[in-house]
């Protein structure tokens, strides 16, 4: 039963052409992708990957270049496609005319509520979101983070069966993060199929259960967040760390790099690390921390990612 | 559903309108003038036709027929509604129909499930909505204030606010393809500002396909009075009407009209193709 996918598509691509230094910019490059209903789907990727781009080719914001989609069974051109789908776009300006209340009335009523549910609805969801005591404050005295919890709010109004969230989190504070997290477990419990946008590692490996890979607008790795990031290591950080003895540690490491200007590298084996602690102090370094790790998906990421790279050098 | 929607799109357009200070000064001055007419302005009808005006404690030496006064008066604000409402009126809209397309909102409202045309089309009609109300609000106020100082309740004035919006609603078409083609709200006020400017030039077709010596530049000229909108002579008949003299031809409302409908048309097709 194909049906039975929230998203599907086939050969999806956008070709942007450059209109001043010619050219073209393939922002997403042939992706078919499956998504099973009441998933929660995170799609990763650098910035310019193609992540916006997707979403707002299935959203019909975007004309498509060549390929084919359907969004809960219906073609993605067709308006009623998005129904039952909600969005909470990157970089949304909402109308700031609107107070809390009048802004989900009108994104209710563009969805086809009528105005007993909306008025129902409404009150819920500021609860839902904390805005509850802004419900009759114009829009143009909210704070950033305010406005992305409305702009999930009004994602919310018409009870979605799909949901698509660009960068939901941006611009959030850790206990609004918190709160976002909460909402959104809730909601894959009610059997909501989330699709979030993120370079946000940890997020969407906290969050979602699958995950894709996305880089030059190709998925470049897909699969359950569990498979992906199985796999144990040890996280070796240090300070003073000579260049040679770096180049030599990265020879030998997982991933390495430096932040907040410690050395970080990650490998696979005890006795690696081993290796590595001993190279260091012989070079003259200090140590800063070894911990185990279960392999994240940020260094899946990071390998897919680079390993794409290399192949285009080449 | 689309009932729903609509309605939504209208509120939503008006609801944005009351939050920009050019909506409240276009109705300011509709508030403004009929102010005027009701307070500042009086006229007593003596030896039963004639009257004198006062203003501002100064009475006109001579009684006119009443029948020119009003006339007089109401073409006054039939010519000023036309040229500097109309100014003010696109000015506003602009504002308005860009705002839709504006990064960050657009996106959001294609996510919707409804048609692009509908998107666009019913914030074009509540733009229409808006300046309709003001338009008749100062005609038939103006109308209402002049009848009861005078008796005389003349109604061909209020065709005036049915060509102002006529001639609105073509300059609007305008302003949306301009807005649909760069996002523009400047550009598209320039553009409609430019064929207000140009009409009575164009209007002059007779004697410039006199003047010019080369069949080619007739022909340019000829298509471009043909095809563009007459606000001028529009405005022309206007008066006319106004006055109780008979219109010389139709042609330019009618053309006027095929072009909005054609711009108009245009615009959406180009809207419902866009990527944002
Ligand atoms: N309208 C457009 N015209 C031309 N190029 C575009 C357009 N929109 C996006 N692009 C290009 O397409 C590529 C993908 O952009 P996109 O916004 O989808 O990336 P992203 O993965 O969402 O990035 P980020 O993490 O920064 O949000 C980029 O190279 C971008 O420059
Ligand atoms: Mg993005």
């Amino acid at each position: 039963m194909s049906d039975d996918a929230a998203i599907e598509t086939h050969g999806l691509t956008r070709i942007f052409r450059r209109r001043w230094r010619g050219g073209e910019v393939r922002a997403v490059d042939g992706v078919t992708l499956r998504v099973e209903r009441g998933t929660s789907f995170g799609l990763l990727g650098p910035n310019g990957a193609g992540k916006t781009t997707f979403v707002k080719l299935l959203l019909g914001i975007v004309t498509p270049t060549a390929g084919s989609a359907r969004l809960l069974g219906v073609d993605f051109r067709r308006p009623e496609a998005r129904q039952a789908v909600g969005y909470l776009p990157e970089n949304h300006r909402l109308p700031s005319y609107w107070t809390a209340a009048g802004l989900l009335d009108f994104a209710g009523a563009l969805s086809g509520m009528d105005p007993g549910a909306r008025r129902r609805r409404i009150p819920e969801l500021l609860e839902l979101v904390g805005l509850r005591e802004w419900a009759d404050v114009r829009l143009s005295r909210y704070s950033k983070g305010m406005l992305q919890r409305l702009g999930l709010a009004q994602a919310l109004i018409h009870s979605p069966a799909l949901l698509f969230l660009d960068e939901p989190t941006d611009g959030v504070d850790p206990v609004g993060r918190q709160q976002i997290r909460a909402i959104l477990r809730e909601l894959e419990e009610r059997g909501v199929t989330v699709f979030v946008n993120s370079h946000l590692l940890g997020e969407v490996e906290m969050f979602c259960r699958e995950v894709a890979i996305m880089d030059h607008g190709r998925i470049v790795a897909s699969g359950k967040v569990k498979d992906l990031t199985a796999g144990k290591g040890y996280r070796l950080t240090a300070a003073r760390v000579p260049e040679a003895a770096f180049e030599e540690l990265r020879a030998l490491a997982v991933t390495a790099a430096y932040r907040d200007g410690l050395a970080e590298f990650q490998f696979r084996t005890r006795e690696e690390v081993n290796r590595a602690v001993d190279l260091v102090r012989a070079q003259g370094g200090w140590l800063e921390s070894i911990i185990p790790t279960s392999s994240t998906l940020e260094e899946v990421f990071m390998r897919t990612v680079r390993a794409e790279a290399g192949e285009e050098t080449r | 559903m689309s009932a729903r929607q609509a309605w939504a799109l209208v509120r939503d357009t008006v609801r944005e309108a009351g939050a920009r200070w050019v909506f409240w000064g276009f109705y300011g001055l509709s508030t403004a003038l009929i102010l005027f007419f009701l307070f500042l302005l009086r006229i007593d009808v003596i030896e039963g036709a004639r009257a004198t005006v006062t203003l501002f404690g100064e009475t006109s030496p001579r009684a006119v027929p009443v029948e020119r006064l009003v006339r007089g008066f109401q073409g006054a604000v039939a010519a000023f509604l036309y040229v500097a409402g109309m100014g003010l009126a696109i000015f506003a809209s602009a504002g308005l129909m860009a705002a839709v397309v504006e990064p960050g909102r657009i996106e959001w409202l294609l996510s919707k499930p409804l048609p692009r045309t509908r998107l666009l089309l019913w914030r074009f009609a509540g733009n229409v909505l808006l300046v309709c109300v003001n338009v008749s609000y100062l005609v038939v106020g103006v109308w209402l204030i002049l009848g009861s100082k005078t008796g005389i309740w003349d109604k061909s004035f209020l065709v005036a606010a049915l060509t102002t919006t006529f001639m609105f609603v073509v300059l609007l078409s305008v302003v949306t393809l301009a807005v649909v083609l760069t996002g523009s709200a400047v550009l598209a006020t320039m553009v409609a500002f430019a064929l207000m400017v140009v009409s009575p030039l164009l209007a002059q077709h007779r004697l410039m396909v006199k003047l010019l010596d080369s069949e080619f530049w007739r022909d340019v000229w000829r298509f471009l009075y043909y095809v563009l909108p007459k606000v001028f002579e529009v405005g022309k008949i206007n008066m006319d009407l106004l006055r109780g003299r008979p219109v010389e031809s139709w042609m330019p409302v009618w053309s006027s009209a095929l072009f909005a409908a054609v711009v108009l048309t245009l615009a959406l097709v180009l809207f419902a193709r866009r990527s944002y």
